[in-house]
């Protein structure tokens, strides 16, 4: 007997998940118990199979193993499984005490309970396509704006519990900002925002939304997010991290976000644009994703060694970003815990045979950039449109002055000069591909592969293929949804639009839908988002409008603690989420607020300030750092020059990834070092100095009005009377300091390269960049709410 | 006192102790919330250890660049009888080579290059290159067969480091500062330095001391020899730290009201985390200014104060290791002997020998040695085949020393075959020497675990490792 009755227990066991049924779901509650506890010695991995017994197929638990019968449908007590999990014998138990893997008591009662209920396995959810599932009637009719908010809606009535009133227009347009372009509104746009939202709150959003999607930023925040899961970076990464060339690729993906490329042909171009029918400069460009891996030339280095850590790379990647898998643990043996076999990992990396990487083992080089073959000289996107039209004025003959045709002139030259070197992908005869025994590189006896799609993925009724799988057939099996895996696909990164305007997935996981990853909170809103998604065409504005045009999205953020203590996490969504802001948007957000930043459009990567000496121990060459001493200082995030073993301090300190291995998610630490970064890098001293010379020139006469001011560009709003005491005691006694040290304030406000305040009073301008260091330093300023 | 009341009393004097002080209503609450902000970590071992703990804490001395286990410390006089003549071909059949793998047909043997001695009452014998590290032979045990998987230095360190080649993986102070947190809460659990001089400088790798899937804040803090010591810990020019100190409670004090207002956990973090960031701005100017050192502990390290070289590190490892810091790793890049082998481990022995032994000596004289693990070694070892006048990369055999923190000194364990070329018996991996490491700060090196991707992840790997019993005490 047990001391509580099973339900009773089944209700805190499934509260992780949010779940609040009697009923047991296998995919949701059992599976998760099995796979860690379980297959890593009776799953798929037939090598590593203990007493011939495999648990993670129905088929196999029926059919028990050297014990006997596993698994009696309604019987737990005549299953071996539950007499096995609650022996006292250490002999017997399972598992084994040993692996350090004990059950819980909840969890032991959950399998009891699963097997007396029939103890029935289903598909793992994410391998079955999604399908869309009938709209749920809302409970209060003029809740939802969407039909996300039905599915939303439904659950929490479910859960009793109801959503979170609309936040005020002020905290969601700073939302719609920062979700959408990655930067703070500034003070006009709010203002314009708050006056429509008063004429007509519905079209002021769809308005506001539409403007956001169509500016160029709109590209600039989606690609941030996009090098992060192909892990794109300035430098080869391994020994010497030399530069490596491959900026016009980032441009590429800019330019894909901001034209609305359907994800599928943005797939294509990128696996595959030297397979297309005569390609475009721009395909040939995208093809630089097969080239972001992390290389090395090395000297000694044994080229078998570094082409089977490349390979394993590619698999890594591609399973990471496209299937959200984690084949790249199929190297040495079968999947433990998904159905992806070695022989899968092989094929899927056969796909890539085709690419020559042996070639810079000889020709790279220890200078900056490094060189990585084959790769072609390249003007991105704009800078072409922009070449035509100069040249189109330049022969028009309709130019007014001849200064006018000077300029233009000068301008075509400049951009001619602009053009860079791109890492492309050429493909060459494929070179065999082998199964490395255990993975190792040294052991050529295993067989040979051709590249092949995961078995367990091939729908049964597709034609064998006759010739070689390129990449070509890998791009379009994995945005087929007919054919191929598709709706997989479409699922794994609506989870993660949504974890861009929500800030978690609807699964957790963003880079694994396998067996150790987590089943969604709400799997038939992700599956009909994931539909919309390849219906649409896969079209990425469509998704995003429609998640932000939600009422979901447009919640409050305030919790109570009761509803803290439900629901930590906000898996439910009875409010929206608030969180630190991304690294780069850290950065932009302070740079817009001191009126810095300077907002133009691609090109080689920006250089700001950086501590000295921090490139120091680079060699092959030794490296200097010098940072940019014009307009490229105070460029956006997403242009900062990506040195993989030396991310600059700033970025690093806020958790932007080295982007050695595809990051999915990124934590929000929250640490001294951010503090410091924040308070003492120069680039945000430089912002406060130039802020607060804003503030002195623009915020009116009085000390009120400036703070006022303040207030308003850096946080929508003006300070409350509590705030504006704080601030001016600060004031005061910064004065009062810098008055007894002028020389002091002179250094201060001579931070940074911005070109100094004019006719500003020093003193003056030192205690305000006392308070505006304060302002950038708020947590306000830089959560997103 | 309990900790408590201690932090309650700091937080006071910290708030009060600057010229300005925050709105009433906000200073209240500060101190009514003592422990809801303390934010120490305190690892999730915290006093749960799983053996009785030698060690408190660790000092990596890292000689980067792969030293020469046949200059340094494992004695083949079958090798100085080979000299120049080829090497016997059942070595090196099938066997992966780096440099040297095209030179594969003319492959001679190169002696010891330097003379071995016996030091201390053990009587070891050890490189006559490095009298100094001899000095303390009494203290150290030696193993002189380790081996690696990696043969270039960045994936070796990378293997030694975090116990995996993949990238992404926690280094070793990552996990402990993970298990174990540090005893301070002004200063970095985990801090790396670096020094050069002796052969070609490696590039090392800030993935070396990275956190990797852990929480960023367990990762490595690398202090500069140049400019500020920790990045951008000092403040801006022409702010004093009285300013600074009222920014800082303006800015908590703000805070503060906010975090009322909307009821987030995150934001009492932050306040504590900026009160920290305030602390470390004190104490880490503090902790690399040795001028206050007497001049008798300079001689000792042949140390110069501000000269970044291997020896004011060591000394700095010493203040680290008073300071509660759990895990120092100094880096020395010059151990890459291609060539000149001879000539450059004199040279490389004028930059560590001295300081070497000073660091475990001073340690001893102040009682801190007992409970400070000490390791001593590269990524890689040398072959013992001639690469001109030089060594080439060598991952079958290499040698590494601990003292300290329940280290058995004097001992010695595991043995190369006559020539030095590959472990003869008793081998040590790389993951049994991080289950050694781990068992003298109390861990079960099984039950120190990370759930990443699905997968409960630990420093040692997936295949059984072996803690060295035999060179403990």
């Amino acid at each position: 007997m047990f001391r509580n009755p099973p339900a009773l227990q089944l209700v805190t066991a499934v509260l992780s998940t949010g779940g609040l049924f009697a009923e047991v779901d296998f995919n949701r509650d059992i599976r998760p118990i099995l796979s860690d506890h379980c297959f890593a010695c009776h799953g798929p991995d037939e090598h590593e199979r203990k007493g011939k017994l495999r648990l993670d197929t129905a088929e196999g638990a029926l059919k028990g193993g050297d014990i006997g019968d596993a698994l009696l449908p309604e019987n737990p007590d005549e299953s071996e499984i539950i007499h096995r999990i609650f022996s006292a014998d250490l002999e017997e138990v399972m598992p084994p005490p040993d692996a350090n893997k004990n059950l819980s008591d909840e969890q032991k009662n959950l399998l009891r309970e699963w097997i007396k209920q029939g103890g029935e396995y289903a598909e793992p959810w994410s391998y079955r396509p999604p399908e869309t599932s009938p709209v749920p009637p809302a409970r209060i009719s003029d809740w939802p704006a969407t039909w996300i908010d039905n599915f939303i809606l439904d659950r929490l009535h479910r859960e009793g519990l109801e959503p979170a009133p609309d936040t005020d227009p002020v905290t969601l347009v700073r939302r719609l900002h920062f979700d959408l372009i990655g930067l703070p509104p500034s003070a006009e746009e709010v203002g314009r925002f708050l006056k429509e939202w008063k004429d007509n709150p519905t079209d002021c959003l769809e308005k506001t939304v539409e403007e956001l999607l169509s500016s160029p930023h709109f590209g600039e925040r989606m690609a941030m997010y996009w090098l992060d899961l192909v892990r794109y970076a300035d430098t080869c990464g391994y020994h010497g991290d030399q530069d490596h060339s491959i900026s016009p690729y980032r441009d590429y993906v800019i330019d894909a976000f901001n034209d609305n490329m359907p994800f599928d042909q943005f797939t294509r171009e990128q696996l595959a644009g030297d397979l297309l029918d005569s390609p475009t400069i721009d395909q040939k460009i995208a093809t630089g994703y097969n080239r972001l891996l992390q290389t090395s030339h090395e000297g000694g280095l044994q080229a078998k060694e570094y082409l089977a850590i490349y390979f394993a790379d590619r698999v890594r990647n591609l399973s990471n970003v496209w299937m959200g898998a984690t084949v790249g643990c199929a190297q040495c043996h079968d999947h433990k815990y998904d159905p992806y076999t070695a022989r899968d990992f092989y094929a899927l990396g056969a796909f890539f045979a085709d690419i020559d990487e042996a070639q810079h083992f000889r020709v790279g080089t220890n200078n900056l950039p490094t060189r990585r073959p084959p790769e072609i000289d390249v003007h991105s996107k704009r800078e072409r449109m922009r070449l035509a039209e100069l040249g189109t004025k330049l022969s028009s003959h309709t130019l007014a002055t001849s200064e006018e045709r000077k300029a233009l002139e000068a301008e075509l030259a400049a951009l001619k000069k602009r053009q860079r070197k791109t890492m492309i992908t050429v493909a060459t005869k494929p070179r065999t591909i082998r199964i490395l025994p255990r993975g190792d590189w040294l052991d050529e006896s295993g067989p040979a592969v051709e590249p092949a799609f995961p078995a367990f993925l091939e729908k049964p009724g597709n034609p064998v293929q006759s010739k070689r799988l390129t990449r070509l057939d890998l791009a379009n099996w994995l945005t087929d949804p007919a054919q191929g895996t598709g709706g997989l696909t479409a699922r794994v990164m609506v989870n993660r639009f949504w974890y861009l305007v929500f800030g978690s997935g609807i699964s957790k996981r963003l880079d694994d839908f396998g067996g150790q990853g987590e089943a969604p909170v709400h799997p038939k809103l992700l599956d009909n988002l994931a539909v919309e998604f390849y219906k649409s065409g896969w079209d990425i504005k469509h998704m995003m409008t429609l998640l932000v045009t939600s009422r979901t999205y447009r919640q409050s953020s305030l919790e109570t603690v009761d509803l803290r203590e439900r629901d930590p996490y906000n898996r439910l969504l009875a409010r929206q989420s608030r969180y630190r802001l991304p690294a780069e948007t850290i950065r932009d957000n302070a740079l817009a607020i001191s009126g810095l930043l300077r907002t133009s459009y691609g090109g080689a990567s920006a250089k700001p300030y950086q501590p000295l000496g921090y490139y120091k121990h680079l060699n092959f060459p030794g490296r200097k750092y010098s940072h940019h001493a014009d307009d490229r200082q105070w460029r956006r995030g997403i242009y900062v020059h990506w040195q993989r073993q030396f991310l600059h301090p700033m970025l690093r300190a806020f958790d932007a990834p080295t982007r050695e291995e595809c990051t999915a998610e990124r934590p929000r630490s929250n640490t001294p070092t951010a503090a410091m970064t924040l308070l003492n890098d120069p680039s945000f001293v430089e912002a406060a100095r130039v802020f607060a010379a804003r503030a002195l020139s623009e915020g009116g006469p009085s000390v009120d009005s400036r703070l006022a001011f303040s207030y308003q560009e850096a946080l929508s709003r003006t300070p409350d009377e509590e705030e504006i005491r704080i601030m001016k005691q600060l004031l005061s006694t910064a004065l009062r300091e810098f008055e007894s040290a002028p020389a002091a304030a002179k250094a201060l406000v001579s931070t940074g390269m911005a070109p100094a305040a004019g006719s500003l009073e020093i003193i003056q301008h030192a205690a305000w960049t006392t308070v505006a260091r304060a302002i950038l330093n708020l947590s306000e300023t830089y959560t997103r709410n | 006192m309990n900790e408590q009341l201690i932090n309650a009393i700091n937080r006071r004097t910290f708030l009060k102790g600057s010229s300005y002080s925050v709105g009433s209503a906000a200073l209240a609450y500060l101190l009514s919330h003592e422990t809801q902000a303390a934010s120490k970590w305190k690892g999730v071992l915290d006093e749960k250890l799983h053996f009785a703990p030698k060690a408190k804490r660790v000092i990596h001395l890292c000689m980067a660049g792969g030293p020469s286990h046949l200059e340094t410390l494992d004695h083949k006089p079958g090798l100085a009888r080979l000299n120049g003549k080829p090497m016997p071909e059942s070595f090196t059949k099938g066997q992966q080579l780096a440099q040297l793998q095209g030179s594969r047909n003319k492959l001679k043997c190169l002696g010891p290059q330097h003379e071995f001695k016996p030091y201390g009452e053990c009587g070891r014998l050890m490189s006559s290159a490095f009298p100094h590290i001899g000095s303390i032979a009494d203290d150290i045990a030696v193993i002189n067969s380790m081996s690696t998987e990696q043969i270039n230095h960045d994936p070796a360190h990378t293997f030694m480091n975090t116990g995996s080649v993949i990238p992404g993986r926690p280094s070793m102070g990552s996990w402990l500062l993970y298990g174990l947190g540090a005893d301070t809460d002004e200063l970095p659990g985990f801090v790396v330095m670096t020094s050069s001089g002796g052969g070609q400088d490696q590039p090392i790798a800030a993935r070396q001391w990275h956190s990797g899937f852990l929480p960023s804040r367990f990762q490595g803090v690398k202090f500069n020899s140049k400019g500020d010591p920790v990045h951008y810990v000092n403040n801006p020019a022409g702010v004093s730290r009285d300013n600074q100190g009222d920014l800082l409670n303006t800015i908590n004090g703000l805070n503060n009201l906010l975090g009322q207002r909307q009821n987030d956990p995150e934001i009492a973090t932050r306040i504590a985390q900026y009160e920290m960031a305030f602390k470390m701005q004190a104490s880490v100017p503090d902790l690399v200014d040795v001028s206050k050192e007497p001049k008798h502990v300079f001689d000792l390290y042949g140390a110069k104060p501000g000269d970044g070289s291997f020896a004011s590190n060591c000394l700095v490892a010493r203040r680290l290791a008073e300071r509660g810091v759990r895990f120092i790793q100094l880096y020395h890049r010059g151990w890459d002997h291609h060539g000149n082998v001879k000539g450059a481990i004199n040279t490389v022995a004028g930059h560590i020998d001295k300081a070497t032994a000073a660091l475990v000596k001073d340690l001893k004289e102040r009682g801190l040695l007992e409970d400070t693990l000490i390791i001593w070694g590269g990524e890689f070892g040398r072959t013992p085949m001639a690469q001109g006048s030089g060594r080439d990369h060598h991952i079958q055999a290499f040698s590494v020393w601990m003292a300290g923190a329940g280290i058995k000194g004097g001992a010695s364990w595991g043995e190369t075959d006559e020539l030095g070329y590959a472990v003869a018996k008793d081998h040590v991996s790389v993951h049994d020497l991080h289950a050694t490491m781990l068992k003298q700060l109390g861990i079960n090196h099984e039950r120190l675990t990370y759930r990443f991707q699905g997968l409960d992840f630990r420093l040692t790997g997936v295949e059984k490792a072996r803690v060295v019993e035999e060179v403990l005490a």
